[in-house]
């Protein structure tokens, strides 16, 4: 058995490499919640777009169930080695994008960043439209019968109740994408897992790993307990009609 | 002869393989006050619906001040809608604004109204309907008769020319009929057109100038409300009657 602590909780293992773990923990942090905030942008843009009302905007919302579908369908990790290999020789894309270099971070965080983001926004698409689909029709009927355009009744009547309705999913979607980050290693980026490995590969000692997944479940922990509190809430407003 | 503020001809309506409305006619003139009354499922809310457009219709047309408004656009609708109020059973209020936010939103998004003006408006309008205690209330505090004044002072904070009510009391504890049907009461006085969706035959007794009496998507009869009510030509209005009025 003391092989078994010795190989996960060696203590001067982890003490000698803290500080580099915790630096690449931050990359992590710093990945997840840069691409989180992309991806729900793209998500809600998505979701919009997929219901866009009319004929006119049937070729809008073909494609945006195209994209969702795609990405939804593609494994990250394809998606990152597709991005990171081939953007620089793009000759035809702005240079920020095709060599990133914003906030001081090398061009392989952006790649990731953007790999990220385009995966994710596909699943929050779909949370969104869950969340519109749950605000009653009559609340765009009220909004349309005071004279509202479409884009008017979703931003201040549709909108901001299906924002209120798809939190506690979203935060789960989260915690799935803060740990989808690790995928990002392979092209380089050193975040936790990475910096973790590089220790396992030089002591033949896995406990760098284990303080990596604690420095995850330390934040992921609270996370799922604001998510249960914010359902428990939910539902006791829905109980009383007001979501 | 006063000018028909709307005017239905020949309007049909299906959803799917259920034909809803069956060629209605029907005249408003500015000023009355029209109730609408039938059983259940007999197309009473979708005729009320197809007038305002939330419901496209199949046939026929619908004629709103003297113009045929049928095949507006999405864009001409929207101003159409400004002259149109309309009031629903559920009261559809907007859960996330506070009271005066729900009767200024549209002044401000629609009419562009100023957020002075549209607040002022909005808190002589919920004076009207006797809320103004409530301005910074929200929704789920008050009552659902409350909240229903709430959405008549909505609606009514745009200047409509007409006013669509649609089983607005049908919602309701008993208690609370009586506070909505005196706000409506009172708009009726004034002057302001209506058309009334309603089982209250007491109500329409009192404020209709005409009835209509509606049956499996088919006007039967229609006329003055002493008539209508009181004197029922029809087979079905009288069966329709006397089942309403045993109780």
């Amino acid at each position: 058995m003391d092989i078994f602590f010795e190989q996960y909780f060696d203590f001067d293992v982890m003490r000698e490499n803290f500080s580099d773990v915790l630096d690449a923990f931050w990359t992590t942090i710093q990945l997840a919640l840069i691409s989180g905030v992309l991806a729900l942008l793209l998500g809600l843009i998505l979701a919009l777009l997929r219901a866009a009302p009319g004929r006119r905007m049937l070729p809008v919302r073909g494609l945006a169930i195209a994209y969702i579908d795609l990405f939804r369908g593609v494994p990250l990790l394809l998606v990152v080695l597709l991005i990171s290999g081939s953007f620089p020789f793009l000759d035809f894309l702005p240079e920020w994008l095709r060599a990133p270099d914003m906030l001081g971070k090398p061009d392989i965080f952006w790649y990731g960043v953007l790999s990220i983001a385009l995966t994710y926004g596909a699943y929050y698409a779909e949370v969104y439209r869950a969340g519109l689909e749950a605000v009653p029709l009559g609340q765009s009927e009220a909004a349309h019968s005071l004279g509202m355009s479409h884009t008017v009744a979703l931003r201040h009547v549709i909108v901001p109740q299906a924002i209120r309705k798809v939190i506690p999913p979203m935060l789960n979607d989260f915690i799935a994408l803060m740990k989808d980050t690790s995928l990002v290693q392979v092209i380089g980026v050193v975040e936790v897992v990475k910096a973790g490995r590089e220790v396992q590969a030089e002591t033949f000692n896995s406990s760098a790993l284990t303080l990596a997944a604690v420095l995850f479940v330390l934040v992921t922990i609270p996370l799922a307990r604001i998510v249960d509190r914010q359902i428990s809430r939910q539902q006791m407003l829905t109980q009383r009609g007001v979501l | 002869m006063t000018e028909a503020v709307i005017r239905l001809e020949g309007v049909h309506k299906r959803f799917g393989d259920l034909h809803v409305l069956r060629g209605i006619d029907l005249v408003v003139p500015a000023g009355s006050v029209v109730c609408v009354i039938g059983p259940s499922g007999s197309g009473k809310s979708t005729l009320l619906r197809c007038i305002n457009l939330l419901e496209p219709i199949d046939s026929g047309r619908v004629v709103f001040e003297g113009k045929d408004i049928t095949t507006s656009s999405r864009k001409e609708l929207e101003v159409v809608r400004r002259g149109i109020g309309m009031v629903f059973q559920q009261f559809n209020l907007f859960p996330h604004k506070s009271v005066i936010e729900n009767v200024s939103l549209a002044q401000r998004t629609v009419l562009k109204r100023s957020a002075e003006e549209a607040r002022a408006r909005s808190e002589s309008m919920l004076e009207r309907v006797g809320l103004s205690d409530k301005l910074e209330e929200y929704p789920e505090r008050l009552s659902g008769g409350q909240q229903q004044r709430v959405a008549i002072a909505r609606a009514l904070a745009m200047d409509p020319h007409v006013m669509l009510f649609d089983e607005v009391t049908s919602a309701l504890d008993p208690e609370l009929i009586k506070e909505v049907l005196d706000v409506m009461r009172e708009l009726a006085n004034e002057g302001m057109t209506m058309i009334v969706v309603t089982h209250e035959i007491g109500f329409a007794r009192d404020v209709a100038n005409d009835v209509v009496f509606m049956d499996e998507g088919v006007i039967v009869e229609k006329g003055p409300v002493r008539r209508v009510i009181d004197a029922p030509r029809e087979q079905r209005t009288k069966r329709f009657l006397g089942l309403v009025l045993e109780h």
